[in-house]
């Protein structure tokens, strides 16, 4: 009886995990965002946190999609030149991080829904800054 | 790691840098140092002190300024002619120059050092001194033995009994595995003082090397934290969240100067390095960093670009008298302030890349050193006479260079993989 009841208890749980994931997953919001926004990218010149034509026309998209998702937090990374010296390259990624949420906060987007970070020159990304959804 | 050298003898006050010290590398002999001690002793000590003079002539073959005649064991002195050297042999050598001691071992389980430095063509002492080590610190003792040899001929402090930090990197590109890596500036006793897991960047050590200011991610944004070299403890330099990084120590230790970022704003601090409310030294809309103490405490040197580009500027210690040093064209960054005062090392950006360069504290007499053109982020040694720096090949691969202010060919440096980032310390205790 006891083996009868063990084997049902087994067969249930391959069941419980067949079931589809939730649907507002951080990975279906991301995709949600660049689908609706173009790009999750703005792009700058070079030694310049000066936001662009294009790059405002993106953080317009952005910030009414960060209003119709009030829940949303994203992190605003900022990145710099390889060409650029390593502690100036994290003070630029910094400013165009900034530049970007104060663009965004702007636009209307609680300035809680937003958090900047620099990588400098650390990683791949030359001249840019990238908006991450984070929760 | 935890060494105690005492002074044995005092040190002769050394008399004026010998005159025929100037051009030319100095020659100098090293007769094998020799010991007291007799019987199995006698052996183990004769072992250890053939083992130090042989590191001194590699400590002396590294300077540019002197050249070690190759140390030979049938030249060994006994212990009385160690305070009685025979001028005349190494005069006839070429040598101008000569250093020799003793190793003895103590009841207590230590080991005397006892060195002596000459000056051959006068026939006179330049200096003596002598410490007491454990036995695993004989590479200490060598080295400062090297050091009282370079002091008295060349009048410079010397760099051997100190230590180079940096960032060691190992993979490619964005899964690269950075840690903080210290080492002797020989190369020996390297040891790892972070675990890898998390982005680190730019070491900076204390004077005398007990500790390291550096940047970590730890917290998802750039963050400066001090660590404690003997026993790893660490704790952010401010308790804050906002991005702050470029830390250097004051030359006496006690002070951390630092770039913080209150928006989109950086700006340069100075707190002391147990903690506390740090103080703000510029206010300028632009971005001011890699600030650097002068030797006497009393400026410091930044950079800012302030005026559209990045320039050098000097400003006092409170963040009073700010004006500008660098108006060469060209982008400069990334200062350092040399031991003696007199100069200051920086990175000069343009269109044809990124080199090492020194130029008078006053603003004047600028010198390139490297070729580059992916050179950046030097550091000097106490001796004033050299830097080290980072530099990037054609491959994309990361070393550590040393190079010589008086121009040349850079060195590189021997680590276990790639490295950015490096620093030199000061003189150990």
């Amino acid at each position: 009886m006891r083996k009868a009841l063990l084997l049902l208890l087994m067969l249930a749980v391959p069941a419980t995990a067949q079931r589809p994931p939730p649907l507002i997953g951080i990975a279906a919001l991301r995709a949600d965002f660049v689908a609706k926004t173009g790009t999750d990218t703005v792009y700058f010149g070079s030694d310049t946190a000066t936001l662009g034509v294009p790059a405002r026309a993106v953080l317009d998209g952005q910030a009414q999609w960060l209003l119709a998702h009030p829940d949303v937090v994203v992190r605003i990374e900022g990145y710099a030149d390889s060409s650029d010296t390593r502690d100036h390259a994290l003070a630029v990624g910094a400013k165009r991080a900034e530049e970007v949420r104060d663009y965004l906060v702007l636009m209307g987007v609680p300035a809680e829904q937003l958090v900047t970070m620099s990588w400098g020159k650390e990683r791949y990304g030359v001249g840019r800054a990238v908006t991450v959804l984070v929760r | 790691m935890n060494l105690r050298l005492s002074t044995l003898f005092a040190l002769a006050a050394f008399a004026s840098t010998p005159a025929w010290a100037q051009g030319t590398a100095i020659v100098v002999a090293i007769p094998p140092m020799t010991t007291p001690d007799t019987g199995t002793k006698g052996n183990e000590s004769l072992a250890l002190a053939w083992a130090a003079t042989q590191l001194i002539e590699t400590d002396l073959r590294s300077t540019s300024e002197l050249m070690p005649l190759k140390p030979d064991q049938k030249d060994y002195y006994s212990y009385p002619e160690v305070t009685a050297p025979t001028f005349s042999k190494w005069r006839s050598a070429g040598a101008k120059a000569l250093v020799t001691g003793f190793v003895q071992q103590r009841a207590d389980g230590r080991l005397t050092f006892g060195c002596y430095v000459y000056d051959l063509d006068k026939g006179r002492e330049l200096g003596r001194k002598g410490f007491v080590v454990t036995r695993d610190d004989w590479r200490r003792a060598a080295h400062k033995c090297s050091g009282l040899a370079y002091t008295a001929v060349t009048g410079a402090p010397a760099m051997f009994d100190t230590r180079i930090a940096y960032v060691a990197e190992s993979g490619t590109g964005d899964g690269k595995v950075k840690r903080i890596a210290i080492m002797d500036s020989d190369g020996y006793s390297h040891s790892y003082l972070t675990a890898g897991d998390t982005m680190v960047l730019t070491p900076r050590l204390s004077p005398k090397a007990a500790r390291v200011a550096y940047v970590s991610f730890l917290g998802g944004r750039p963050n400066v934290r001090i660590i404690d070299v003997a026993s790893g403890q660490q704790r952010p330099l401010v308790p804050t969240d906002a991005i702050s990084f470029a830390p250097r120590f004051s030359p006496d230790g006690s002070r951390v100067v630092f770039s913080m970022m209150l928006g989109p704003n950086s700006d340069i601090y100075a707190v002391d390095a147990n903690g506390g409310l740090p103080q703000r030294l510029t206010t300028s809309p632009g971005i001011e960093t890699d600030a650097s103490f002068s030797p006497d405490g009393s400026k410091i040197v930044f950079e800012s670009d302030r005026s559209g580009s990045q320039q050098l500027y000097v400003m006092d210690a409170n963040g009073s008298n700010q004006r500008r040093l660098t108006f060469g064209g060209g982008w400069y960054a990334a200062p350092d302030w040399s031991p003696d005062g007199t100069l200051i090392a920086f990175t000069r950006r343009g269109s044809e890349g990124r080199h090492i360069g020194i130029i008078k504290a006053d603003g004047t007499a600028e010198k390139i050193l490297t070729v580059g053109p992916t050179d950046e982020g030097s550091s000097w040694a106490v001796s004033g006479r050299e830097l080290v720096f980072q530099r990037t090949d054609p491959t994309g691969r990361n070393g550590i260079y040393r190079v010589s202010v008086d121009g040349g060919e850079p060195r590189k440096i021997q680590i276990p993989q790639d490295g950015t980032d490096p620093d030199w310390s000061g003189v150990m205790d």
